[in-house]
């Protein structure tokens, strides 16, 4: 009965003003805001969608990069499947942040957690600050996936989370497997507790 | 791939479907209109409530069906069946019986989650409010594998709500505070659900609650009072965050209490919302007055911890979080300080001491980075004020016995110059201890303000009082009063001690109303045991040639205050003979003060003998006093307060030379008073400060063969009792014991070694040799009689406080040096 074989809870994390929320919209609304504010503690937005015939469903909360909310923000970390790291290829301070967002993330996600790294506003190449080269060096040190996207352009953003559901998925599979039965991922209980309705009814 | 809107989830019919349609899908089906603004069918309603309460097996199929119908709904825009079936599930969960709920609540929870997940305000609301219906049933059945996580979070995020749109934005941000409300009725009494008061759920509903509270704040042009709003009202968020803080602090049990605050102190962090105090003392006022009272300690517990945590923040900061505590001291009154009293005191004076390392080195590390930060000298000031009003705070929730104990724990740690405290040298060292000396007074001054010790005795006891009246004590002169304002906040216990704020010759002291009651039997003792030392102390601040006005008027006070709650006649008599021999000290001159101090040394000895001789009520003695006063007023009136403290004290060039009717005359005195019946016979002998321990150290040789020989008389008649006192073992408990013991004992001890070691000083000799022998057998037959009416002294270790008097030193030990042990424990 449920509309959806896999839930994933993706959560987007980096410096305020960086274009995640605009990312998010681009994606679930296919807009891009005119005079986005920046957000208030955290966005919810739900977006299903379907990779091989399965329907997957994906709970995105988009946070606050504003320093004051840290600590609602970090209380999201844990229960995400995914993390989208972003930074704002021309903003070089965006940028030099990202070692604070990781320390973050080792304190307070999930270990199982999938990390994307997302330089956003490729639209705006001539005014970069941050080379592709030194960003997918930091990615691989880090062992994230690392992407370039334009919020406004609409480059690389479906690809972005559809990449990401893939991944997901996989790994869902492949924990699934190894923990045989359907137990759910460490980290997160109930992350693919939902499973085809069919096979519970 | 799917593109925007939701994509292909097509409605309806799973495979498992056959060609007959179940009962309870027609059912169901028939509870929607043809057309959805017509409503839920209420007949079929009812059909469907009947067949679910006949048939309950079938509940979780119709909760099912329910939900899928409201899926498909959802995704086709079709808000009004929606509703309808909402309102549906409403009903069957109203009507179903507690037992079957669970079968059903599953669905329930998927369509409710489907409604608060859509982007829709009205179906975020309309989802929520079923949530909040079906948290106000009480299950008794516990149910296993519910997961609130998502709800939790949805909630707070709806909580945070910023549509552009405001009406929309306060009530999706109302819905999501009730909906965690909804998740806390639901979830806190179960234990076998999701422990809600886990981080992970806290972290989210406090700040949430807290970010709408605050919102509040910022936007604060609604009703004045918000407490007050009536139901009627409109509800604003803010209140509504209120109530379920309120609510949620109020279920907390002893172990979640820490869960539950520290999100507050980590919002109020990130917020930085401890400088402008206001937000953080309401949060904590509501805390505190939520909480269970027994709980309020733990509180307090935490927000010392966050003190200490926040050690090299902004000192702005630190006086924030002071602040905060100070507030929620008073309300928690007795409960704040918990179990570990010294604890609270020993925390917020180490934070005194850091700050004042941080201001003297401009550092918050001497050793490492310097100038990181910079300190600012102003604001590590304000700190340590705060850090002082706090100490008060808490020590005013006290019971007697606990404050001076902490009393006695503040002046343990006041730097004083002894073998065990090696005082730091250099510039930079006395300066760092001046200003601990200083601060440290200044919270005992906060400390004894408002006092109520109705037995000075056991309250302040040579522990305390002999480091207080210390020389070293004496010496500075801003100490010099602090010292004086402690002992008279002490000993004012009837609100008098403003009554002679100015000093004054005021012709008649009944128009000051003074509140007096009769010296108590442990007052009594206490002067017994004290006066010599609080005389001297009076007599040697008189003679520093730093004093200025506000000292002179704290000798005055302190002289009024002993007058008025600790005298008899004796102590009565020991003032003017005292008094008198201020004046002498202006008049002999041997230190070579200044004018204005030897002026106002006769203005004060003026003044205080105004108010004695009215006090007594002795005609003669007042209009002695009275005469001298108006002849200096004639003569001399530089010799009065009334010229003297003035801010431009009108003073003559020289103040030797005067006439005898401009002085306070012992002998008259002495005739007067012993016409009313007063031993007099003192005054002939002049007042000269009796030596303490610290002096007999030096001096010990001229007064030690003295006091040989009442050692002699003493082991003569308790023979059993060890003549060498052990010091080093005394704990602070067996000396409590002593002290309350063997009061009475130990009082009559002092007081004549008092006399003794007086009489011996300053009489001639054949007035020695003729006193010898009479005063030793009175004395003897004395102590007989008390050792008689009181207990037999206790042969052990405990009992040879009450033989110490025998000793040509009494050695009492240095504060710093005794355990607490039993404190730590109440
Ligand atoms: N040129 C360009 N501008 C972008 C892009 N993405 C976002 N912006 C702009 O960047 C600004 C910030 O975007 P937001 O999406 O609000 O940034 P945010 O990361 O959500 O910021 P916080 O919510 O404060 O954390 C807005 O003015 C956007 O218009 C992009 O891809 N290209
Ligand atoms: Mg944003």
């Amino acid at each position: 009965m449920e509309d959806y074989d896999f839930l994933f809870k993706i959560v987007l994390i980096g410096n305020a003003g960086v274009g995640k929320t605009c990312l998010v919209r681009r994606f679930t609304q296919g807009l891009f805001p005119p005079g986005q504010g920046a957000t208030i503690g955290v966005d919810f937005m739900i977006k299903t969608v379907e990779i091989k015939g399965e329907k997957i469903k994906l709970q995105i909360w988009d946070t606050a990069g504003q320093e004051r909310f840290r600590s609602i923000t970090q209380s999201y970390y844990r229960s995400a499947n995914a993390l989208i790291l972003t930074y704002d290829i021309s903003c070089e301070e965006s940028f030099r942040c990202l070692p604070e967002w990781l320390k973050e993330i080792e304190q307070y996600a999930s270990h199982q957690v999938v990390t994307v790294l997302v330089g956003n506003k490729i639209d705006l190449a001539q005014n970069r600050e941050v080379s592709q080269q030194r960003a997918q060096e930091f990615a691989e040190a880090h062992n994230m996936f690392y992407l370039e996207t334009s919020a406004k352009e609409s480059d690389n953003v479906e690809k972005l989370f559809l990449d990401l559901a893939c991944r997901l998925i996989s790994e869902a599979r492949q924990n699934a497997l190894v923990n045989n039965e359907a137990s759910p991922l460490p980290g997160e209980g109930t992350t693919i507790s939902y499973l085809n309705c069919c096979n519970l009814n | 791939m799917a593109r925007r809107g939701t994509s292909s989830s097509f409605p309806g019919v799973c495979g498992c479907c056959g060609a007959l349609r179940p009962r309870y899908k027609r059912l169901v089906d028939n509870i929607f209109p043809e057309d959805s603004e017509d409503g839920l069918v209420k007949s079929n309603m009812e059909k469907l409530t009947f067949y679910a309460l006949s048939a309950p097996e079938k509940l979780d199929r119709i909760g099912a069906y329910l939900s899928e119908r409201l899926s498909r709904d959802v995704a086709r825009h079709r808000y009004g069946y929606v509703c309808i079936a909402m309102e549906a599930l409403d009903q069957l969960l109203m009507a179903c019986h507690c037992q079957s709920i669970n079968l059903f609540v599953e669905s329930f929870l998927k369509m409710v989650a489907k409604l608060v997940e859509s982007e829709k305000p009205d179906l975020q609301i309309l989802g929520t409010n079923s949530f909040v219906k079906f948290a106000n049933i009480e299950e008794d059945t516990p149910s296993y594998h519910r997961s609130y996580d998502f709800f939790v979070s949805r909630f707070s995020e709806m909580c945070h709500n910023n549509d552009d749109d405001l009406d929309i934005r306060n009530k999706i941000r109302m819905a999501g505070i009730k909906g965690l409300q909804g998740v806390v009725r639901k979830t806190v009494n179960d234990e076998l659900q999701a422990n809600i008061w886990d981080p992970q759920h806290m972290d989210k509903i406090v700040p949430s609650l807290l970010y709408n509270l605050q919102y509040a704040e910022e936007a604060e042009s609604r009703s004045p009072s918000p407490l007050q709003a009536t139901e009627k009202e409109k509800e604003s968020p803010a209140e509504l965050a209120e109530r379920c803080l309120r609510e949620l602090l109020g279920r907390a049990a002893y172990g979640n209490i820490k869960n539950a605050i520290k999100p507050v102190l980590m919002h109020l962090d990130n917020h930085k919302l401890w400088e402008p105090q206001i937000f953080a003392i309401r949060c904590f006022k509501i805390i505190m007055y939520s909480i269970q009272p027994q709980h309020s300690h733990l509180v307090i517990q935490q927000l010392l911890g966050h003190l200490d945590a926040n050690s090299k923040s902004a000192a702005t900061v630190r006086a924030g979080i002071v602040e905060v505590l100070s507030e929620a001291a008073v309300i928690a009154a007795s409960g704040s300080v918990g179990p570990t009293v010294l604890e609270v005191f020993n925390t917020l004076l180490r934070q005194l001491r850091l700050s004042i390392d941080y201001e003297l080195t401009g550092s918050y590390d001497s050793a490492m980075n310097i100038g990181t930060k910079i300190i600012k000298e102003h604001e590590e000031r304000m700190f340590q004020e705060a850090v002082i009003k706090t100490i008060g705070s808490f020590a005013s929730t006290l019971p007697t016995y606990q404050r001076s104990e902490v009393m006695l724990f503040i002046m343990s740690k006041v730097p004083l110059p002894s073998l065990q405290h090696a005082i730091e040298m250099g510039k930079t060292g006395v300066n760092r201890t001046r200003l601990i000396q200083i601060m440290l007074l200044k919270s005992l001054l906060q400390v004894s303000i408002g006092f109520q010790c109705n037995n000075l005795l056991s309250a302040l006891p040579s522990s305390f009082l002999d480091p207080l009246l210390c020389v070293s004590l004496m010496e500075d002169g801003e100490i010099r009063l602090f010292v004086l304002e402690i002992l008279i906040s002490l000993m004012d216990r009837h609100g008098n001690r403003h009554k002679f704020s100015t000093i004054s010759t005021i012709s008649d002291i009944s128009v000051l109303k003074l509140k007096v009651d009769k010296c108590s039997r442990q007052d009594t003792l206490f002067m017994k045991k004290h006066s010599q030392q609080l005389y001297r102390h009076i007599y040697l601040s008189c003679n520093e040639r730093t004093n200025i006005h506000p000292h002179y008027e704290a000798i005055y006070g302190m002289l009024a205050m002993i007058s008025i709650e600790l005298a008899n006649e004796e102590v009565v008599v020991d003032l003017i003979r005292l008094v008198l021999a201020v004046q002498e000290l202006a008049l002999t001159n041997e230190d070579n003060l200044p004018v204005y101090n030897r002026c106002a040394l006769y203005a004060i000895s003026a003044a205080y003998l105004n108010v004695i001789s009215q006090l007594t009520t002795v005609p003669a003695f007042c209009q002695h006093v009275h005469e001298v006063i108006e002849a200096r007023q004639k003569q001399a009136p530089y010799l009065l307060p009334e010229d003297v403290f003035l801010e431009k004290p009108r003073l003559p060039k020289s103040v030797d030379h005067l006439e005898r009717e401009v002085l306070f005359l012992q002998s008259k005195i002495s005739e007067v008073l012993g016409g009313s019946g007063y031993n007099s016979d003192r005054l002939s002998t002049p007042y000269i400060p009796q030596l303490t321990d610290e002096d007999r150290l030096s001096k010990r040789k001229s007064i030690g063969d003295t006091i040989s020989l009442q050692v002699e008389v003493e082991s003569r008649n308790s023979p059993e009792k060890e003549e060498k006192a052990p010091a080093e073992e005394i704990t602070f408990e067996t000396l409590k014991k002593a002290i309350v013991d063997n009061v009475a004992v130990e009082e009559q001890e002092r007081e004549r070694r008092r006399q003794v070691v007086e009489k011996f000083q300053k009489a001639p000799f054949e007035e020695i040799a003729a006193h010898c022998g009479a005063r030793a057998t009175l004395l003897q037959s004395k102590l007989n009689q008390i050792f008689d009416i009181t207990i037999r002294p206790p042969p052990s270790p405990s009992g040879t406080i009450t033989a110490a008097y025998g000793q040509p030193q009494h050695h009492s030990i240095p504060v710093y040096e005794m355990k607490f042990p039993d404190l730590c424990v109440y």
